[in-house]
């Protein structure tokens, strides 16, 4: 092309990596941009860099050998997918879980999201510039994990959660030890509030920021914390409830603008919630089995689908399973939140600036193992 | 009472299609329908008027045909409907990422897995396989399988 | 004394520049130092400890490390710059510490120009980053220098504009001249808002947080310093801090009373530890800040400048001349 040809704006655009070496973009992303001066052009996701086959690996599986793979998706909720694995199993078979059972699986679930909220306002601030309450929040977070490490033998990819119940029964030292967190958190969210919420600096940086209006979650299936900061209360937990969710009282906080600052808010409340929640499960953990008695070992479901879908701390997340009989799955696809999530970007950073577009990416939350799967 | 409705512009729509109600909560959805490869687009445009969106769109192989299965959901309690799309092995569905922006995505991906085309996607570059590879894994053809059935094997 | 080639003047400014090196390097590796150890108990960690009591000699190990790294040149990239960046960034810093007043008659020269030295001289490094940053060839290192090049000029303005309320007041560029008119009230007490205004401009002038987007590390990489290995990013990185110390020292010269004690009692201490003891203070206070807030926006960084910093400066300026002249 001679030099005269060139437009005006052709010479003006230049394109940028973002990644896929970064240190801000949680996982092996790619973004290329197009910049002009500052300001963002266009945006294109890359994925795939993680892909390692999950869905292939789960036919050629019985369902009792796909039980690790499930935590290995989105591992900052290994414990929410797990449990969301067996609940589907368990649908598909029939298998009824004893109560106690149900009790346990919520508040390890519920622990996990907090753990996973945790580590998010750890790393989004720390991208925004601020290090020290990364390492507030993950001291918060090596309660969390001693706590289920006592319990299940792992700290972040858990294999805790069984057909038709758990492994091992949770003992007087794990609700103690829940119970001292629980107290512990209570002064915690005034001082992050203090450190970080209240900080001048901090809500500039993410007021009006990265705003997504409903319609446009709407078109991408944007779910969870992102699409309930625009103002939609939408939550599987109330909605399509399991387990015993329908027996605890929590609110479902929601945003109003869906800017950054929202998405922020939003998740902070939710930690708060969930630990309202460990504490009624805590209160109202009855007696009895933690596993269902007579679970055959090599599991021969009926022929046919079906679809479970729970929320884990990114959105709403499924596993549709289809059976031909056989003790493994004939199809196990997996319903990503983040998948949706970062797809919204497509739309949502050209017009900002690349500075917002780090602050814009952190406060979606993506977890891309769990995209790539 | 969205659902309600969509159900009877569905059978409005595609008088013929079979449409089967699951009373158990299995299959996660209220009804799931049958339509044609051409109706496609039209039941999605339905959808997004009354106000659902789309969580998934996945696809299965099967030795005689392959299915489309698109999972809408909206945000009232338990309102999830299946719409599902028997294409042959050969056939080039019709795109939605007009219809819903995020389906561009979850059609590129299908597109990677099973070799499905979508005619009127204008992106269908690889999404999670690298951009140079031609095979597709979850065909039941590829690599190691453990069945490969006929549709109602598994469906009836 | 003749003026002659071995005469006293001669031996004194050798033996004051082999001292101003010295003290140089010291400064940089104890603030290193500090800077993590502050970090580290920040963070409720205790930084290094490992090396030397209480990981003193850390800096000394890792600065040894850095020189023997392979100094790799990027391809395409411009060679007599890239080389050059560090050793122009460095450099001229230095040249500060020969007007600073550490003690009452502890000055390596004290020229009747002092403050226009030390920030005539200190703007060489924005030329040093912008050469640096441009010679990577890499587009990340040049958007930190064009960043850091904007953010240098916009603070530039409030910085000396604060400075010059005080040289107003005192009607001399000397520093031991300012120093000794705050015998009865430090300066910052009768010019609070232009100590203000030069702290944050010298916190915004030395890239350090909230104002360090020219080198953001996890925005940009590390910014305009992200091809350098081994010595050239450790000039850089020295260069930085003993650019802080010589912002702190300026400051606690103009306004908290450089090397004398409160209200002009010295209470048996020599003024050079009264003037190390404000500097590293405020060399702290800027460390502090560093590990407590998140990073501003570079277009809020500009509009802070221009829209709010400077209108300030500019309206402390007049309010003390009209003062000086009237009163």
């Amino acid at each position: 092309m001679a030099e005269q040809d060139r437009t005006e704006e052709y010479r003006r655009i230049y394109s940028l990596n973002l990644g896929p070496q970064h240190p801000s973009t949680h996982g092996v992303l790619r973004i290329l941009l197009d910049l002009d001066g500052e300001y963002i052009v266009k945006a294109d996701p890359i994925i795939g860099y993680g892909h390692r086959g999950h869905e292939k690996m789960g036919e050629n599986r019985q369902y009792k050998q796909f039980l690790p793979n499930s935590s290995r998706l989105d591992y900052l909720s290994g414990m929410i997918f797990n449990h969301g694995f067996v609940l589907a199993v368990e649908k598909l078979v029939g298998i009824e879980v004893p109560e106690r059972a149900q009790y346990i699986r919520v508040i390890a679930s519920e622990l996990n999201r907090i753990s996973s909220h945790l580590l998010w306002f750890g790393t989004y601030v720390m991208d925004l510039g601020g290090f020290t309450p990364f390492l507030y929040a993950f001291d918060d977070r090596e309660h969390i994990l001693d706590i289920l490490d006592s319990v299940s033998g792992s700290r972040l990819t858990y294999s805790y959660c069984r057909f038709g119940g758990v492994t091992r029964d949770i003992d007087r030292n794990f609700i103690d030890m829940t119970r001292a967190f629980l107290k512990r958190m209570e002064s915690r969210w005034a001082d992050y509030d203090d450190l970080v919420t209240k900080n001048i600096i901090f809500i500039h940086r993410t007021r009006n920021v990265g705003a997504i209006n409903p319609e446009l979650a709407r078109q991408f299936g944007v779910t969870g914390p992102n699409l309930r900061a625009c103002g939609v209360s939408f939550d599987v937990r109330r909605s399509e409830p399991y387990e015993v969710y329908d027996r605890l009282d929590f609110e479902v906080p929601t945003g109003s603008n869906g800017d950054a600052l929202d998405r922020y808010y939003v998740r902070f409340k939710e930690m708060q919630q969930s630990c309202r929640i460990i504490d009624q499960a805590l209160d109202l953990l009855p007696g009895g089995d933690f596993i269902a008695k007579k679970v055959p070992p090599k599991l021969s479901p009926p022929k046919g689908e079906v679809y479970a879908a729970f929320e884990s701390a990114r959105g709403l997340s499924a596993f549709y399973l289809v059976s031909d009989g056989s003790p493994g799955p004939y199809r196990c696809h997996i319903r990503v939140p983040s998948f949706g999530n970062l797809n919204v970007l497509n739309e949502v950073l050209p017009g900002t600036l690349v500075a917002d577009a780090i602050s814009i990416l952190g406060s979606i939350d993506v977890v891309i193992p769990e995209i790539d799967r | 009472m969205k659902v309600k409705e969509l159900e009877a512009i569905m059978l409005e729509k595609f008088p013929d299609a079979p449409l089967s109600r699951d009373e158990t909560g299995m299959t996660g959805a209220l009804w799931s329908i049958i339509v044609p490869i051409s109706g496609i687009r039209d039941a999605t445009k339905a959808f997004w008027s009354a106000g659902f969106f789309l969580e998934s769109i996945t696809a299965l192989d099967f030795e005689d045909t392959f299915e489309l299965v698109y999972h809408f959901n909206c945000y009232e309690p338990k309102s999830r409907l299946v719409v599902r799309v028997l294409c042959g092995h050969d056939q080039v569905p019709p795109s939605i990422c007009d219809i819903f922006r995020g389906a561009g995505w979850l059609e590129r991906e299908v597109h990677d897995f099973f070799g499905i085309s979508f005619s009127g996607n204008t992106d269908m570059r690889p999404l999670l396989l690298p951009e140079d590879a031609d095979y597709h894994p979850l065909r039941k053809t590829f690599g190691k399988v453990s069945a490969y059935h006929k549709r109602e094997e598994i469906y009836g | 004394m003749s003026e002659g080639l071995f005469s006293w003047e001669w031996f004194r400014l050798i033996l004051g520049l082999l001292i101003v090196l010295g003290f140089a390097s010291l400064n940089a590796l104890f603030l290193v130092w500090l800077e993590r150890k502050v970090a580290g108990h920040i963070q409720l960690r205790p930084g290094p400890m490992e090396v030397g009591p209480h990981g003193l000699l850390q800096t000394i190990m890792d600065a040894v490390k850095l020189m023997g790294k392979e100094l790799i040149l990027p391809a395409k990239a411009d060679r007599r710059l890239f080389f050059l960046a560090p050793v122009v960034v460095f450099m001229p810093v230095l040249v500060g510490f020969l007007v600073l007043p550490f003690g009452p008659s502890i000055i390596i020269r004290d020229m009747n120009l002092g403050v226009l030295l030390v920030f005539a001289f200190s703007t060489f490094t924005v030329l040093a980053i912008l050469a640096g940053g441009w010679a990577s060839n890499n587009k990340y290192a040049l958007l930190g220098a064009i960043r850091s090049v904007a953010q240098n000029v916009a603070y530039e303005i409030p910085l000396l504009l604060a400075v010059m309320s005080v040289v107003l007041m005192v009607h001399s560029l000397s520093f031991s001249e300012i120093v000794v008119s705050q015998k009865r009230v430090w300066f910052i007490f009768v010019q609070p808002l232009a100590g203000l205004i030069y702290l944050i401009s010298a916190t915004a002038e030395t890239n350090r947080a909230p104002f360090d987007i020219p080198e953001a590390e996890s925005e940009l990489v590390a910014g305009f310093h992200t091809e350098y290995s081994g010595m050239g990013f450790g000039l850089f990185f020295l260069a930085e801090y003993t650019n802080m110390f010589i912002v702190c020292a300026v400051a606690t010269s103009l306004f908290f009373g450089g090397w004398q004690g409160p209200f002009g009692y010295s209470l048996g201490i020599p003024g050079v530890f009264w003037f190390l003891f404000k500097t590293y203070t405020l060399v702290f206070f800027i460390m502090w800040v560093r590990w407590t807030f998140p990073r501003v926006r570079f277009d809020q960084l500009m509009n802070f400048s221009w829209k709010v910093m400077i209108p300030l400066s500019l309206a402390n300026l007049v309010v003390t001349a009209i003062v000086v002249k009237f009163i």
